[in-house]
């Protein structure tokens, strides 16, 4: 049995193995750093003031060291669980900290380290360093690996927006932006996108969006030249968003449908994908789309994401319910959105009745939620089928009924409630909302008897359809199972290994080289 | 002051002069001179050059385009409005903060609502309408075309005519007429599907005809299978859709293979 620090260390011995399997001082080298771990995770304790920066300053150099073997191995796996490492420290992240680790992974006295450390507030130096003394002996020599300098833009990117200022981090994300430009490397890609992110968040905060629509628009070509499909497909949710945050839906519509379509590579960004999809259908009256990827928006969140997946159910209640379809409860009462979702509760109860005073009374009452969540113009479009619901009970319960009286169940307040009734029934007759005939020399509505409905094909189509739906759910299940790369070639061709070893021993004699220069 | 300026503006003059005239033919050629000229100024979009006289340049080739919108109702010719409506947007969405609003702002914009509406555009039509503000959704003209796409939605067709009489501003007649028309015709959809037979003064009366000879001519030409016949419009009901007898044994056959070619997958 392995306990979990010992499973953590052999990992990160590993690591570093790989890279420098041709050259025993390399191992040597990394079995020196591995004890130097171990004893600092053992000395940590003793020295409790300086213990959780000196740690998280180690974190960071392990993240730093996963880049590096990236880089070489051309591996980006590893660089995509370097940037999720990142945000688990995120929130621990400190202005000194961060110094030295600039002074650790930037060449000192380059562009790059300049400018982001103008960006770090100086304060208590001396004790860091120290730190930064041992560091620089006990770590690998500095390298100018672009990675690793996207990489500290992001990380000096993220503690700004953290530390709430926006302005510099608009500033920072810029330059970043220009930097990235210039890097043509497929290991970039993963965090190039997450810069974009950043990049377009930190302009969103401080209301800006509008500004850099241009600089989106120029990346996303960018990428699609590179075949950065991340790129792509991050920039592309950050265009949609930038349109929608305008309320732009016609270019954000014709942004989508013709950019370029293909496999989605991040989860997180299928779903934001998918969200703005259901928010473009919705406007466009497409809803039955709408509610599909709606729905698939919410259901592939990620758990943590609740503000994103309130978002979704918010706006599938409105599509369900304009489709003419009741919510069931249980939507509403999901663990953590029931106080967010109250409006909609009460919204979805009006329609379900059918009363038209009480829907109104409903949306007045929550028109500050409806407007902040910009849902209010599809709110009113719901008036319609409050009607419509009302009509269906009315024609249910009664055989035969007055139009008068139909017009007074409907609450109906015009001039002349009785024509406006005739022409409305006479509507939900031709759409196939309710089943009756009119008699205008009496006035009445007159239902239809039901048929059995399991006289019909009804229920053949509908266990069809749900057959259908599993067998899909499956299929789709087997796709999406993920298999690491290459794992079906044993064998590696001939000259591709000649290409690795020539790289690795190209890669060992730079680092003994500069081991020389140290000492 | 540019010497360009000037000659917009004196034939801009001109162009007003007969549109108060009411001489379309004459506008409409000073109209494609102007819209020539207008491509040479480059503070004007897509190039939003900045210059001292930008303000003066934009204000007048708005000013140009919302004549030509209101011309082109004129002439009721429903392309031109399109043409001309976006050539006009940039005007209203992307000069906020250079030159103040135009008054003819909402006016326009509601009437380009009624014509999405009219052409049935309801996609568009709500586009349209999410890009407006909140107080926008206030302005009457606005206000108008968007109780009159509810209305129509609901059904409440007389509503939608009695709104004729309420118009916001003269250029909407015509676009309501067209409107009416477009009612007309879903009331004879929805009447053959919710009635068995009508009286021919009611049908007369749903339908808004004056005179029987009118209501006979409209059935024959758009809907010839309704009869008359006992002074009664007879509408011809959809076969109604009996109780299956039959079992669809081919589609059976081949929904049944399909699952057992799924399970096969599985196992």
């Amino acid at each position: 049995m392995f306990n979990s620090g010992e499973v953590i260390l052999a990992l990160r011995s590993t690591t570093p193995l790989r890279v420098s399997i041709s050259t025993s001082t390399m191992t040597q080298d990394v079995e020196m750093k591995v004890d130097v771990e171990m004893k600092e995770v053992t000395a940590t304790p003793s020295n409790p003031i300086s213990s959780p920066d000196h740690s998280l300053l180690q974190n960071l150099k392990e993240i730093v060291s996963l880049i590096e073997t990236g880089t070489y191995l051309k591996e980006v796996r590893r660089i995509a669980r370097a940037v999720r490492l990142t945000i688990a420290l995120r929130r621990k992240l400190k202005a000194s900290v961060l110094a030295s680790f600039l002074d650790f992974a930037l060449v000192e006295g380059s562009e790059a380290h300049s400018r982001l450390s103008s960006y770090i507030p100086k304060g208590d130096e001396t004790q860091m360093e120290i730190d930064i003394a041992t560091s620089v002996t006990q770590g690998p020599a500095k390298h100018s690996l672009p990675e690793l300098e996207i990489y500290c833009y992001l990380i000096v990117l993220i503690f700004l927006i953290d530390q709430k200022r926006y302005n510099e981090a608009k500033d920072c994300s810029s330059a970043s932006i220009t930097r990235v430009k210039n890097l043509n490397r497929r290991t970039v890609d993963v965090l190039a996108s997450r810069l974009f992110f950043y990049y377009s968040y930190s302009y969103e905060l401080t209301d800006s969006l509008a500004e850099i629509r241009g600089n989106l628009l120029a990346l996303h070509r960018l990428a699609t030249l590179r075949h950065d499909e991340l790129g792509q497909e991050t920039l592309l949710n950050l265009l949609l968003r930038n349109y929608l945050h305008y309320n732009l839906y016609d270019q954000a519509e014709k942004l989508r449908s013709k950019a370029p379509r293909f496999e989605a590579h991040s989860n997180q960004q299928f779903c934001r994908y998918l969200f703005y999809l259901g928010k473009i259908r919705t406007i466009q009256l497409e809803y039955t789309d709408a509610k599909e990827s709606l729905l698939q928006a919410a259901r592939k969140a990620p758990i943590g994401a609740q503000g994103f997946r309130i978002q979704c159910n918010k706006w599938a209640v409105i599509v369900r319910l304009l489709l003419g379809e009741i919510p069931e409860r249980i939507v509403f009462m999901q663990k953590g959105m029931k106080k967010a979702l109250r409006p909609y509760f009460e919204l979805t109860n009006a329609v379900r009745i059918g009363d038209l005073e009480l829907f109104r009374t409903v949306a007045e009452k929550f028109s500050d939620a409806f407007n902040v969540d910009r849902t209010h113009n599809l709110i009113v479009r719901l008036r319609h089928n409050v009607i419509r619901t009302g009509l269906r009970n009315i024609s249910i319960s009664y055989s035969r009924i007055s139009l008068a009286d139909v017009a007074k169940k409907l609450r109906m307040d015009s001039a002349n409630p009785v024509a406006d009734a005739e022409s409305i029934v006479a509507k939900a007759i031709r759409d196939g909302a309710i089943d009756a005939t009119l008699d205008h020399t009496n006035g009445w509505m007159v239902s239809k008897e039901m048929g059995d409905v399991y006289s019909t094909n009804e229920p053949q189509i509908a266990f069809n359809s749900r057959i259908a739906f599993c067998l899909n759910m499956h299929n789709e299940a087997v796709k999406a199972l993920r298999f690491p790369p290459n794992s079906h070639k044993k064998e590696e061709s001939a000259e591709k290994r000649r290409e690795r070893q020539q790289q690795e021993q190209e890669l060992a004699k730079h680092i003994a080289e500069e081991d020389d220069d140290e000492f | 002051m540019d010497p360009r300026f000037t000659e917009v503006s004196q034939v801009f003059e001109r162009f007003k002069a007969a549109f108060t005239r009411n001489d379309i033919d004459t506008c409409t050629k000073l109209l494609s001179q102007l819209k020539v000229m207008l491509t040479e100024f480059p503070s004007l979009p897509p190039l939003f050059k900045k210059s001292p006289n930008a303000v003066h340049d934009l204000t007048l080739a708005r000013d140009i385009y919302e004549h030509a919108v209101v011309l082109s109702v004129k002439c009721e010719d429903q392309d031109a409005f399109e043409r001309d409506f976006f050539q006009l947007k940039p005007y209203y969405t992307d000069t906020c903060g250079i030159i103040p609003p135009s008054l003819q702002e909402y006016p326009i914009l509601g009437l380009n609502l009624l014509r999405l509406l009219v052409q049935n555009r309801i996609a568009e039509f709500h586009t349209e309408l999410e890009l407006l503000s909140a107080s926008a959704l206030e302005n009457p003209c606005i206000k108008h075309a968007v109780e009159l796409e509810q209305s129509f939605m609901e059904g409440a067709y007389n509503r939608v005519l009695s709104a004729r009489q309420t118009v916001p501003h003269e250029t909407y007649v015509y676009f309501m007429d067209l409107l009416a028309k477009t009612v007309r015709d879903e009331i004879a959809g929805c009447s053959e599907k919710a009635y068995d037979y009508l009286s021919i003064n009611d049908a007369k009366q749903i339908l808004m005809f004056s005179s029987d000879q009118e209501l006979s001519e409209y059935i024959e030409k758009e809907h010839s299978k309704w009869e008359i016949k006992n002074g009664c419009v007879f509408f011809q009901k959809a076969e109604e859709t009996a109780p299956c007898k039959e079992i669809p044994s081919l589609q059976l056959i081949k929904q049944t293979l399909s699952y057992a070619r799924e399970l096969e997958r599985i196992v």
